[in-house]
Order: structure tokens, then C-alpha cells, then sequence
């Protein structure tokens, strides 16, 4: 009896010690994306002239590329990364849905259709042109109000309906049922509105006004604060409605924290980045993967640090450093997370006991 | 001897093979390809039709040929002849994908055998537009959007399509299979400014006015020789060109082997990415184009840019080009409606020399002093 309960404090100990590398490991690596992310583009700038262009001693035109394209560029990715990963992880463990994501759900799309609704809808009043300053809140305003709208669906369905893979596919209807009303404010609006609305719609990371930065920021800090005061109410969900229940979690408000906190990640990225697909999903079982728990004290900032380092790895990989062309975003971001999102379906049996 | 006897009847039977092709080519009236500078068309006169030739119709095509026999209605054709290859001349009613097909025909005061249109929005010539509004130019839509019912209710003598690959074929099966003739005009993938100007000799075989698209053609190819000699004459600096917008964080580069690449060549500029080759417009960073972009004197084409706030609005960081701060931004934008149709690529295709001279008076003022510009417009 004794031994038994020494053996369980050892391999605690022993756990918590290989967290802590592998936190340690993560956060270099975070490092190291991001400092790679400053250093290689499109253009081949030598490293010493990056660094001068940090101290006002380097080519002019250096030095715009430094500050004013590659390092908003890389914070957005760094903020990205983590807002989708994030979100994808609260979004797993309220459904308690392996498959569940911003992007495969479809609250991404709701989020788009948000954002129609600004770009595409209210063509009298605001144009793309003035949607500067407070014309941004407008637009993540409306890219929340659309994803929380999808998120409340989704949540109504997957309480009526336990099995995850229906819920998964009627979240695939859902996020065509969208696409096909915004196909049709397409079609309807006018040319100059329509264009700026496909733009939107092409992900990328690289446009963001110094302003729309700043929204991104405030609110998807305000998402990564509430995400870590939510682990407690996670780890209790994670082991059923009935048990949070019964041991003082009021379900109801966990449920509806959880909810405003992922509406404000999965929206605010795609309010100013555009749907960016299979990031929320895929980052979260990686890191459940690497720490080997189910523990949300971990998996939080585990999955903060991961999901920066791999939206920094995907911005690097598309901009195919050294050539003069580049890749869509989203491109590069599907072929990293839909091999891990395949594995996750292949091996669902023993993986969805964790849920 | 019966060797030399093999010898002779051997000579003789090639020499008499060279006879009879000979004397093929002098029983026909007109061999010779009448195309000297498109590259994707080739129109040859036989012996009671016209044989039209489009090569390579549609983007990546390689080796692919069209060919198409124009006849007078009521002529009687021979019989190897597929007969849903031949279209009867001169069409009467046509139904055109594109504006510079539109151009072409009301150059050759054809107008009024135009019955739809993809995308009226699109059109600028006033005349086509006056016909649409009293109801005899009918909106056709575009691509998978294409109202069928409405062309079989029209039902030309001819849909004039531009290529969009092995894809065409396939929402076009249905017309062809009802009769109606389906041409792919594939002047907009001529990279000579002439040669896409050429492009009105088809019209001129369809319409029975040979003559008169010959002439428009050979005093353009005239006029634009001319302006493009002066130009090498007087040029003593390359101004460097810039071009477009970008596209959120990618910039879609025209390679150095496009028309407009060619035409400020012609006109005496020196454009920035004139070394690149492509077959199509290459996706660059943004930050490439933009370390390249500094040393631009002229910013061209820019989009559908109105005023400098529309540039700055697409991209705030774009005003760190000398060229914008220096205020040498053109748009070919000048001759619009209200509705988006733009002049510069409908009758622009028809006439090189008016585009030459337009670029060059924004490039080289002290050459056209006075000069007022046609197709593009100073940005402010």
C-alpha cells in the first residue's frame, strides 16, 4: 500500500519534470520559429542587416521590410496561432469531440458570415474604405456575434445528439448551409464590395494595418486570460456534465465562459486574417500527444506555445525563403494539420477514451 | 542500261510530283497564311472557303489546333468536310464572351449583329449599349453561370468564347450538340500589342469584310512601326515601371513576355520585371515586389485605383514608393462607365499605337508635347 503510493508521487514527480522540459523545449522553439520568421522571406536580407534594421543602421528599404512587414507579420502569426489553438482546444473538450475545431465545425464560417454581413450587407453606410479606427471593432464585433451564433448551434445539436461523428458532419452542413448564403450576398452585391470580401476571404497574415494589430491583440489577450482561468472548469467537464456537477461546478456558467472565450479567438483571427483552416483542430492533439495528460493546467500553456510555433513554421514554410514566389496561407496550414487530423479519425477507438 | 532506265523513271516520277504540287498551288487562289504577327490564328484562303486555324486556343494548351471552315451561306462544301467545323459566312447573328471581341465587331460597323453579351456591365462602346438598352443585346452570363436557355433563344449563328481550357468544352457540349457554332478566340494570350490587333482578321473572314479588317489592321501595324521608331529615336533613358496591386500579401507579377510588357518596352520604359518569362501572371511576396518597387520612376495599371487614398487603403505601407510620393501614378482607367466597363480593354486590343502612344507621353512628355492622353489617367 505504501510502496504503491510512493510509486504514483515518483512518477508524478518524474511527469511534472518531463513537462517541465518539454515546456522548456516548446518555448525555444517558439523562439526560434520567431526570430527565423523575422530573418527569412522573400526577399534574402543578410542577418546583420536585420539586426541593424532594429537599431536605425541598415538599408531604408531593409529596414521597412523589418519593421513594417515581417515584424507585424510575424506577431499576427505568433497571435494566430495561438487564438486558433486555443479556441480548438476548449471547442474539444466541451463537446467532448476529438474532431471538434473552429474551422471543421464551422464557426469559422459563421465568423465569415459575420463579416459579410459588414462587408457585403450594409453597402450605404460603410464602405472597405472606411473601415478604419472604430470600423475594425465593427468587424470583429460582427465576426464574434456570427461565430458565437454557429458555436450556440453546434452546442444545441450536441446535446440533443451524443454521437461525435453526426455532430461533426451536421457541423460540415452548417458551414455549407453558410457558404451557401454568402455565395448568395455575393452574388447579389455590388463589384467593388464583392472584391474587397474576396480578399478577406483569402486567409493571410501579412495585411493587418497597425490598428487592426492593436484589436487583434487587446482581444485575443482577453481570450488567452480567460482561457487560463477556464483549466479548472475544463479538467471538470472533461469527466462529464454529472461529475462537474457534483462536485460544485456550475455547468451552466462554465459552459457559457468557455463559449464567449473561444467566439472571441476563433472570431477575432478571422475577422482580420480570414478563415484559416485546421490549426484549432490539429495543434491541440499534438500537444495531448507530447505531455501524454489530459490535464488543462498543462494543455493550456502547452498548447499556447505549440500553436504560435507551428502558425511561425507554417508563415516561414510560405514564404518559400530564397524564392521570389509565395503560398497562400491556408495551403500550408491544411498540409500540416489535416495528416494529424487523419491519424486522430484512424485511430479514434482507444484515442476517444480521453474524452 | 536497265539501271539508267530505273534512274529515269524514278526522276521522272519525282519530278512529276513536284509538278502536280505546283500545279495544286497555282489552281488554288491564295495559300499564304494572311497572318503575319498573331501568333495563336492562322487564316488561309482555299478554293471556295476560308480555312481558319486557332492554335494553342486556350492557356498551357500545347499543340492543340482548332480549325474552322468559313463558307458562303448556300455554297456547296466536300464531303470529307466535318460539317460542324464549318460556319456560313457572313454570320449574321453572334453572341461574344469578351470585350475585345465586341471592339472588333463595331470597328467593322457590325454592331448590330450582336445579340449577347457575357456581362453587359463590362461593355463601354456606346452603341452596343444603345442596343442593349432597346432590348437586342442580351446579358448571357458567364462561364458555369451561363444561361443556356436564353442562348438557345437566341440561337446565333456563332458563340465566340476565349479559352478557359479542357473546362469549356464541357459547358459548351450542350450548345454545340443543339448546332450552334462555338469559336475560341484566343486574342488575349497574344503577347505582341499587333498581334492581338490582328486578331480582327477573323472577324473580317466571318463577316465577309476581308477587305476592311485588312486595312483597319495594316494602317495600325503602320502607325504603330512608326511610333515605335521615333520612340527608339528620341529615347535617351529608360524611366523604370512598376504595375498592379497587390493581393493581401501577394503581389500577381506580369512576366516579362506579357503585352503590357511588351508595350513599354516599345515605348521606351524599362519595366522592372522584364527579365521574368512565365506563360501567366506569377504570384510574388509582397515584400519582394516591394524592394523592387523603390526604384520604380512610373507606377502603371494600377488596379481599379481612382485616387491615391484607394492605394493607401489596399495597403498603407504603399505609400513608400518614390513613385507615389512623387506623384507618377496612371491608371488606364480614363474611359469608363459608371457601371465598370472599361474602355482600354475593349477598343485598347484594337488599337496598339493609341496604347504606345499613351505610355509613352506618361514615360517621354518632351516627345509628345501637348499630347492628351486617351486610355490612361494621372492618379492624384
Amino acid at each position: 500500500m505504501k510502496t504503491a503510493v510512493r510509486k504514483d508521487l515518483t512518477n508524478e514527480i518524474n511527469s511534472g519534470r518531463k513537462a517541465r522540459l518539454i515546456f522548456i523545449c516548446l518555448f525555444l522553439l517558439l523562439i526560434l520559429f520567431l526570430i527565423l520568421d523575422i530573418f527569412l522571406g522573400s526577399v534574402n536580407i543578410k542577418p546583420s542587416e536585420v539586426i541593424g534594421a532594429f537599431f536605425n543602421n541598415s538599408h531604408t528599404g531593409f529596414q521597412t521590410i523589418i519593421l513594417k512587414f515581417r515584424l507585424p507579420k510575424a506577431i499576427t502569426a505568433l497571435t494566430v496561432g495561438i487564438a486558433l489553438s486555443l479556441s480548438g482546444l476548449q471547442m474539444q473538450t466541451v463537446f467532448r469531440n476529438p474532431m471538434a475545431g473552429p474551422y471543421v465545425l464551422g464557426i469559422s464560417s459563421g465568423a465569415s458570415l459575420g463579416v459579410a454581413f459588414v462587408i457585403l450587407g450594409f453597402s450605404s453606410t460603410i464602405t472597405p474604405e472606411s473601415l478604419t479606427g472604430f470600423g475594425n471593432w465593427i468587424l470583429v464585433a460582427a465576426s464574434w456575434v456570427g461565430a458565437g451564433a454557429v458555436m450556440l448551434l453546434i452546442m444545441v445539436i450536441s446535446s440533443k445528439v451524443k454521437d461525435i461523428m453526426t455532430v461533426l458532419i451536421l457541423g460540415i452542413m452548417l458551414s455549407s448551409g453558410i457558404s451557401a448564403v454568402v455565395t448568395i450576398m455575393q452574388y447579389f452585391s455590388n463589384e467593388t464590395l464583392l472584391k474587397a470580401y474576396v480578399i478577406w476571404t483569402m486567409g493571410s497574415l501579412g495585411n493587418l494595418t497597425v490598428n487592426q494589430l492593436n484589436v487583434l491583440l487587446i482581444s485575443v489577450s482577453a481570450g488567452i486570460i480567460l482561457s487560463l482561468f477556464s483549466s479548472k472548469m475544463l479538467n471538470a467537464l472533461l469527466l462529464g456534465e454529472n461529475y462537474a456537477g457534483s462536485i460544485g461546478l456550475n455547468v451552466r456558467f462554465a459552459r457559457a465562459v468557455i463559449f464567449i472565450c473561444t467566439s472571441i479567438l476563433a472570431g477575432s483571427v478571422t475577422a482580420f486574417c480570414g478563415p484559416i483552416g485546421f490549426i484549432g483542430i490539429a495543434v491541440p492533439h499534438i500537444v495531448r500527444i507530447l505531455f501524454k495528460t489530459s490535464d488543462h493546467k498543462i494543455l493550456i500553456p502547452g498548447t499556447i506555445l505549440m500553436g504560435g510555433a507551428v502558425m511561425l513554421a507554417s508563415d516561414i514554410l510560405s514564404q518559400l525563403p530564397g524564392s521570389e514566389t509565395v503560398l497562400p496561407i491556408n495551403a500550408v496550414t491544411s498540409l500540416i494539420g489535416i495528416p494529424v487530423v487523419i491519424w486522430v479519425i484512424l485511430r479514434n477507438r482507444q484515442y476517444s477514451d480521453s474524452f | 542500261m536497265n539501271i539508267l532506265k530505273y534512274i529515269s523513271l524514278c526522276l521522272l516520277i519525282v519530278v512529276s510530283g513536284c509538278g502536280k504540287g505546283k500545279k495544286d498551288t497555282g489552281y488554288l487562289t491564295e495559300t499564304r497564311n494572311k497572318i503575319s504577327r498573331a501568333e495563336r490564328l492562322s487564316i488561309v484562303q482555299k478554293d471556295g472557303w476560308t480555312e481558319v486555324k486557332i492554335i494553342d486556343p486556350w492557356q498551357g494548351a500545347n499543340g492543340v489546333k482548332q480549325v474552322y471552315y468559313l463558307a458562303k451561306r448556300g455554297s456547296r462544301l466536300p464531303e470529307w468536310m466535318d460539317s460542324s467545323a464549318v460556319i456560313f459566312v457572313p454570320v449574321q447573328k453572334m453572341i461574344c464572351m469578351s470585350t475585345t471581341h465586341v471592339a472588333m465587331i463595331t470597328a467593322l460597323g457590325e454592331e448590330n449583329s450582336l445579340a449577347g453579351v457575357s456581362g453587359i456591365n463590362f461593355i463601354y462602346s456606346p452603341s452596343v449599349l444603345r442596343n442593349a438598352e432597346k432590348g437586342l443585346v442580351a446579358d448571357v452570363g458567364y462561364e458555369a453561370n451561363l444561361n443556356k436557355e436564353l442562348i438557345i433563344k437566341i440561337s446565333p449563328d456563332l458563340i465566340m468564347i476565349y479559352g478557359i481550357g479542357s473546362e469549356s468544352s464541357g459547358y459548351l457540349g450542350k450548345i454545340r450538340e443543339l448546332g450552334i457554332k462555338v469559336i475560341i478566340n484566343a486574342d488575349y494570350l497574344e503577347t505582341d500589342p499587333l498581334g492581338r490587333a490582328e486578331w480582327i482578321k477573323l472577324f473580317g473572314a466571318l463577316y465577309s469584310k476581308d477587305n476592311l479588317a485588312d486595312s483597319l489592321f495594316n494602317s495600325e501595324e503602320d502607325a504603330y512601326t512608326r511610333l515605335k521608331s521615333l520612340i527608339i529615336k528620341s529615347v535617351t533613358i529608360r524611366p523604370k515601371v512598376m504595375l498592379g496591386l497587390p493581393f493581401k500579401d501577394t503581389w500577381f507579377i506580369s512576366p516579362g513576355n506579357s503585352f503590357i510588357s511588351n508595350l513599354i518596352s516599345d515605348a521606351g520604359g524599362d519595366y522592372l520585371w522584364k527579365d521574368t518569362k512565365s506563360p501567366v501572371s506569377m504570384p510574388y511576396g509582397i515584400e519582394n515586389v516591394y524592394i523592387r518597387g523603390l526604384k520604380a520612376d512610373y507606377w502603371l495599371n494600377i488596379s481599379s485605383v481612382k485616387n491615391r487614398k484607394e492605394i493607401t487603403s489596399v495597403d498603407p505601407r504603399l505609400d513608400d514608393f518614390p513613385c507615389f510620393k512623387n506623384d507618377n501614378l496612371f491608371n488606364n482607367n480614363k474611359r469608363i462607365t459608371e457601371k465598370g466597363g472599361n474602355d482600354f480593354w475593349e477598343s485598347g486590343a484594337l488599337h496598339p499605337h493609341l496604347l504606345l502612344k499613351d505610355i509613352a507621353t506618361i514615360l517621354h512628355p518632351e516627345i509628345f508635347p501637348g499630347n492628351e492622353l486617351m486610355y490612361y489617367k494621372k492618379i492624384d
